[in-house]
């Protein structure tokens, strides 16, 4: 285990006061102190000898034509027209250090032209850029070498917190994911888990008049259960949503949440292969211990890409099939099981996709046929699917409260304005990093919308046999 | 000069060919071991052939991507590109060079289309070099090594247009020959040693986003165990 990503932090120390101006653009644990230049070309060092990442760097150092395309497609740079918001200029210098450190042309030609190669500067500028970057990846769809500048902002944030230059904001987190007594994100009980479902059961009995059930710890079910854990603290109409529809489908019996971990964050995706491979070990671990058959993960962008594309990578013998909760809802309608009134959200509606689970091309259309099959009055943003916008927050930094308003009014400020273009009573994005980035936007921005996961609407909609109907519920809510 | 000229027709080029072709069938050799690599360290080796050759073959033409912004750079970068691919390869005096020293026969260009493909690729790689001078994004990533290629791959074409019109040329001939021979010739060498090698490394662009996420399990581990062994080793 890592002494340096992982390890807890030292109880009891009272955190020293913020300096007027902080060296790093965020708040940070524990950075390595003094000299840093070796300790960053040893984890370097590490990285490459040990991982896949020196083909890539070998590629793109080879290949980067500085062509600026780039920028064409960072809503970041577009706003900010700051050099160092070139995802080009930001990549280059991971790429520089590579070259000049770990192959021999680059040795070289450092060694003729003077260049004394990395400097602390540079470390500094590096966690100042690949933190200002939401690892969105919408620059690669424009690269014409196909460049992913994405993959080089993981790897350089994991390189910078092999020294412990890692944003408090996700750092905290992990520690308590992978060492803390409850074992995720938001630092949530098992017990409080229990009463927030039953919580749940009691409002959609009050709300549909039927008794729903979420199941906790059956064994050998189909499904077990993974929504972004902040979904149980923030997202309560989300996971009655999520209910809804398998109680619906019939699949009362074919899932359950299991108390040993029911976090689908990982926010090792976001910078550190490391973290990402122990969240992965933990996800397919519960699943194992219930012998559940599948992974089916809750409304979040980057916990559904962090499990589908790393499940089958360091699941090993435990790797399951990784199921997002919009490909079961649509499977569900599109058998017939599940009946949604268009009746109730007449007005204007659009979504929002998440980057983690659309620039692929994974899930674009799914959520659309969904929401075509109810809400008559759907409209698109503008670019939407493949080429969507970043909500500003991606990347993990919607968890840095210190850049709030770089997230406001720099990362965020394209996709504010293509929220109010719109003119969408209703905005779905079915992520919780997107959400949380999305309603601080609307906030800030002022506008004239309300931020929804899709599930939510789904439970205005849904028509289950023998409860209330959604009129009934929508009359019940407007309290006539 | 004659002998110069010749020395630079013949075994010098012969040299810098020899060096451009082994040179690139290294990297090709190079990257495909490299992405046998990759797949051999990880579990996840499907790879999605069919959606990388469409990507590919998206981007050996890429009008879709012309309109997205700086169209005028995007419509000059694929004309410089089909002139600088077309040209040195079937112009009528490079086809005959081809049959004569490889036995390899080809069509050869009209003189007329020649010089349009020429003129255009000369008009449209002066438009490049001049917009990583004059437009701020792209002068703040350029550095002298982007600058020096564009103009490697500038010189040949001007001086090989300017020695096939000599009634409208400044220098001699011979004079003109000599730049375009060695400026190829340079090229040749610059070809393997620089970004120009995407020359041949153009299709393992797309396998990139498809590849390059296969991480190696256990590497976090061995890395922090790495560094843990480098510390210990400072502080004993």
């Amino acid at each position: 285990m890592s002494q340096t990503t992982l390890a807890p932090p030292e109880t009891g120390t009272p955190e020293p006061p913020a300096p007027a101006k902080r060296k790093y653009p965020w708040y940070v644990i524990k950075p390595r102190e003094g000299e840093r230049v070796k300790a960053f070309l040893e984890a370097f060092a590490a990285i490459l000898r040990y991982s896949n990442y020196k083909p890539a760097l070998d590629q793109y150092s080879r290949s980067s034509m500085k062509c600026s395309s780039c920028t064409t497609n960072c809503p970041v740079y577009a706003t900010t027209h700051d050099p160092r918001d070139i995802p080009c200029y930001r990549s280059g210098l991971l790429l520089k250090t590579y070259r000049r450190h770990f192959t021999v042309g680059g040795w070289f030609a450092a060694k003729v032209s003077g260049d004394p190669g990395l400097t602390e500067a540079e470390i500094d500028e590096m966690a100042d850029v690949f933190y200002r970057c939401t690892a969105c990846k919408r620059c690669t769809l424009e690269c014409p070498l196909g460049i992913d500048h994405g993959l080089l902002t993981h790897l350089g944030r994991w390189i910078l917190s092999e020294l412990r230059i890692v944003p408090k904001g996700l750092e905290i987190s992990v520690i308590e994911q992978l060492h803390g007594e409850t074992g995720n994100t938001s630092a949530i009980p098992a017990h409080a888990l229990k009463d927030t479902l039953e919580f749940l059961e009691e409002e959609l009995l009050e709300m549909f008049g039927i008794p729903m059930h979420y199941p906790v710890d059956e064994p050998d079910r189909e499904f077990v259960f993974f929504p972004a854990v902040s979904d149980y603290l923030l997202e309560p109409e989300t996971l009655m949503g999520n209910l809804a529809v398998i109680h619906a489908a019939g699949d009362a019996g074919n899932w359950t949440i299991g108390t040993g971990y029911f976090d689908g964050i990982n926010y090792g995706l976001f910078y550190s292969d490391h973290v990402l491979e122990r969240t992965i070990a933990k996800l397919v671990g519960e699943v194992a211990r219930l012998r559940g058959r599948k992974a089916l993960i809750g409304e979040c962008g980057h916990a559904s890409r962090s499990a589908k594309e790393f499940v089958p990578v360091f699941g090993g013998d435990l790797t399951v099939p990784v199921v997002n909760i919009m490909e079961y809802t649509l499977r569900q309608i599109e058998a017939g099981k599940i009946v949604l009134d268009p009746n109730i959200i007449t007005e204007k509606v659009t979504y929002h996709d998440p980057c983690n689970i659309a620039r692929s091309g994974w899930i674009i259309d799914q959520p659309r046929k969904i929401i075509r099959a109810f809400c008559p009055n759907f409209v698109e943003m503008e670019p939407h699917g493949r080429n969507n916008l970043c909500c500003g927050g991606g990347g993990g930094t919607v968890s840095v409260d210190e850049i709030h308003e770089f997230r406001m009014s720099v990362a965020g400020r394209m996709k504010a304005d293509q929220m109010r273009a719109t003119g969408a009573k209703y905005v779905i994005a079915p992520c919780a990093n997107c959400k949380k980035q999305l309603k601080e936007l609307i906030e800030y921005h002022k506008l004239d919308t309300k931020l929804v996961g899709l599930h939510d609407l789904i439970l205005k909609a849904i028509v289950i046999p023998g409860a209330k109907s959604p009129a009934e519920r929508a009359a019940a809510e407007r309290g006539e | 000069m004659s002998e110069l000229l010749a020395f630079a027709r013949g075994p010098f080029f012969v040299l810098t060919f020899t060096f451009m072709i082994l040179g690139l069938l290294r990297h090709i050799g190079l990257r495909t071991y490299r992405l046998y690599q990759v797949l051999h360290r990880t579990p996840k080796r499907d790879v999605p052939w069919g959606k990388i050759v469409r990507n590919t073959a998206g981007w050996l033409l890429p009008i879709r991507h012309i309109f997205t912004s700086a169209p005028t750079m995007k419509i000059a970068s694929i004309a410089f590109h089909v002139g600088i691919v077309i040209v040195p390869v079937f112009l009528a005096d490079h086809v005959f060079l081809w049959s004569r020293g490889l036995g390899i026969s080809l069509p050869g260009l009209s003189d007329r289309a020649a010089d349009v493909l020429t003129l255009m690729a000369i008009a449209a790689g002066f438009y490049l070099f001049g917009f990583r001078i004059l437009n701020r994004t792209a002068r703040n990533l350029s550095g002298r090594i982007d600058y020096f290629v564009t103009a490697a791959v500038l010189v040949p074409l001007v001086s090989g247009y300017l020695a096939s019109h000599p009634e409208s040329a400044p220098l001699t001939y011979e004079a003109l020959m000599l730049i375009h021979v060695l400026s190829a010739n340079l090229l040749f060498v610059l070809m393997p040693t620089t970004k120009l090698a995407h020359v041949v490394l153009f299709p393992f662009d797309r396998l990139s986003p498809e590849i390059f996420w296969r991480l190696v399990p256990g590497a976090g581990d061995r890395v922090a165990e790495a560094l843990r062994g480098n510390r210990q080793g400072a502080e004993a």
